[in-house]
């Protein structure tokens, strides 16, 4: 399939996700929103794919949207079932930083920087961005950034647990590659259970969560994949997972 | 006191004190020590001696490194474990003791030794640790509450990193990401526990059970719930205040 928007390089055990609108600060349109939503439905049904990561061509990530409405980008991506690396090559402005949000794992470049202007033109985020926001770096750290629309350093998103690694702009995409081979070498099911199991877990009361936690758990004990990793470990050797 | 194989447990000057005690395994997690933690847990939730609880382990290596994969290939049929685990509910248990739980972790944190940390609500670590949950590597995924404590704890994007990737962290960074409360040196831990322990125990045990209860209870509900809760809590204590001064 061909694109125009976006770049999807499909790797042997990832899918690299670029979005290609460079002229336009890879701002979200009609296309690039069509594109991503069906990249993701093809990716949830591809059993090859382990890991996601999703970047930016040029020297911005997302600007934001030309929409003047949320048009699914943010929901297709958040519902990928594999981990998901967003690799932040440059600014994630307003809707560029919920689609950042909707992602597992962050990793920045030093010159990205992050924010929700939506307040100072009198609107507020409309993808997710004030539920996200909260539950990555809680409601003191969320509510300055949305009350004040202050555009942070990637070194401050770094400081307040935004993104998890802050790296140069010459590695950064090296980094998201070594990542997601370390990911993909993981048990591809139990990646996807623990997904579930925080991202759903964290809607429900602990103890309804242990319960879910434990269903997910056992139901692994049906894989071929649990017997390999524990052989393995016995073995101290490197495991072969089939994601069955 | 009975005396348990994998477990150490003490009480001095109402401070519960478990350590687990297989340092030549680097204390791993097995059934024996479930079934040993499930009666010292009950105690220390029962007893009204004990005022906090702290957690640590025996030996030089490790506070826990984990399960005891051995024991893993010869599970039972995922319903009757399933069965089981919730008729011994060794983490529910733990989870519902409202006194303060205080963990030292040292040497290797792994699987359901962190998992067990993350059960207590203060955690206090020496410079050497090493804290990590390998479970995806091994085909499994954290079964002691992991998936649900951690991201309560940390948030969800440094607790989706950690639990997708299996990356072990130093004192340093898990003290950044408030992954642990204090880091001390190697010497210090257990005293420095101790400390602590003996600050928080002078206080009323209700006070310290409401306390824990209205924050943790808390977290599960819609703000205007738990300011009912607390403030059913708070007004239970004024009662009990009033009374004892009437008598």
């Amino acid at each position: 399939m061909s694109y125009s928007a976006i770049i999807c390089d499909k790797r042997q055990d990832f899918v690299i996700i670029t979005l290609n609108r460079p002229e336009a600060g890879n701002a979200i349109n009609q296309q690039l929103a069509q594109e991503i939503g069906e990249v993701c439905q093809q990716i949830n049904q591809d059993d090859e794919v382990r890991v996601v990561v999703v970047t930016g061509t040029g020297d911005t990530f997302c600007r934001g949207s030309e929409l003047a409405v949320p048009c699914g980008v943010v929901a297709a991506v958040a519902g990928l079932e594999q981990p998901v690396i967003a690799a932040i090559n440059g600014d994630a402005i307003g809707q560029g930083l919920e689609l950042a949000l909707s992602c597992d794992i962050r990793i920045a470049v030093n010159e990205a920087r992050m924010g929700f202007p939506q307040v100072t033109t009198g609107l507020i985020p409309m993808d997710g961005g004030t539920q996200r926001l909260s539950r990555i770096v809680g409601r003191g750290k969320a509510l300055e950034l949305l009350f004040t629309g202050e555009i942070i350093s990637a070194g401050e998103a770094l400081d307040i647990g935004l993104v998890n690694k802050v790296v140069d702009r010459e590695t950064l995409i090296s980094e998201a590659e070594a990542l997601a081979e370390h990911l993909a070498g993981k048990a591809p099911i139990a990646l996807r259970y623990v997904k579930e199991a925080v991202s759903k877990g964290l809607d429900l009361t602990l103890e309804q969560g242990l319960r879910l936690e434990a269903d997910l758990y056992f139901l692994l004990h049906t894989t071929t994949d649990r017997t390999e990793g524990i052989r393995a470990f016995q073995e101290k050797r490197s495991p072969d997972f089939k994601g069955q | 006191m009975s005396v348990f194989e994998t477990i150490i447990y003490e009480i001095q000057d109402n401070v519960g004190y478990i350590t687990l005690n297989r340092p030549k395994a680097l204390n791993v997690y097995n059934i024996q020590m479930r079934d040993e933690l499930f009666q010292v847990l009950g105690a220390v939730k029962d007893d009204s001696e004990v005022k906090v609880g702290v957690l640590r382990g025996a030996g030089e290596r490790a506070f826990c490194a984990g399960a005891d994969l051995t024991e893993f290939l010869t599970a039972p049929s995922p319903t009757i474990a399933r069965q089981v685990r919730w008729q011994r509910d060794v983490w529910g248990l733990f989870l519902s003791i409202n006194k303060p739980m205080l963990a030292a972790l040292h040497g290797y944190v792994f699987g359901s030794g962190i998992e067990m940390a993350l059960c207590c609500d203060i955690r206090v670590v020496s410079d050497d640790v090493q804290l990590g949950v390998p479970e995806t590597g091994l085909g499994i995924i954290p079964a002691a509450g992991g998936t649900q404590t951690l991201p309560r704890i940390i948030g969800r994007g440094y607790a989706l990193e950690l639990l997708l990737s299996g990356r072990w962290v130093k004192a340093e960074e898990a003290l950044r990401m408030k992954l642990v409360n204090r880091v001390v040196s190697r010497e210090d831990l257990w005293s420095e526990v101790d400390q602590l322990a003996r600050k928080i125990k002078v206080h009323d045990a209700n006070v310290l059970s409401y306390t824990k209860q209205a924050v943790t209870r808390g977290l599960d509900l819609r703000l205007e719930q738990g300011l009912e809760l607390e403030s059913r809590l708070g007004a239970s204590l004024l009662e009990e205040m009033m009374q004892e001064e009437a008598t």
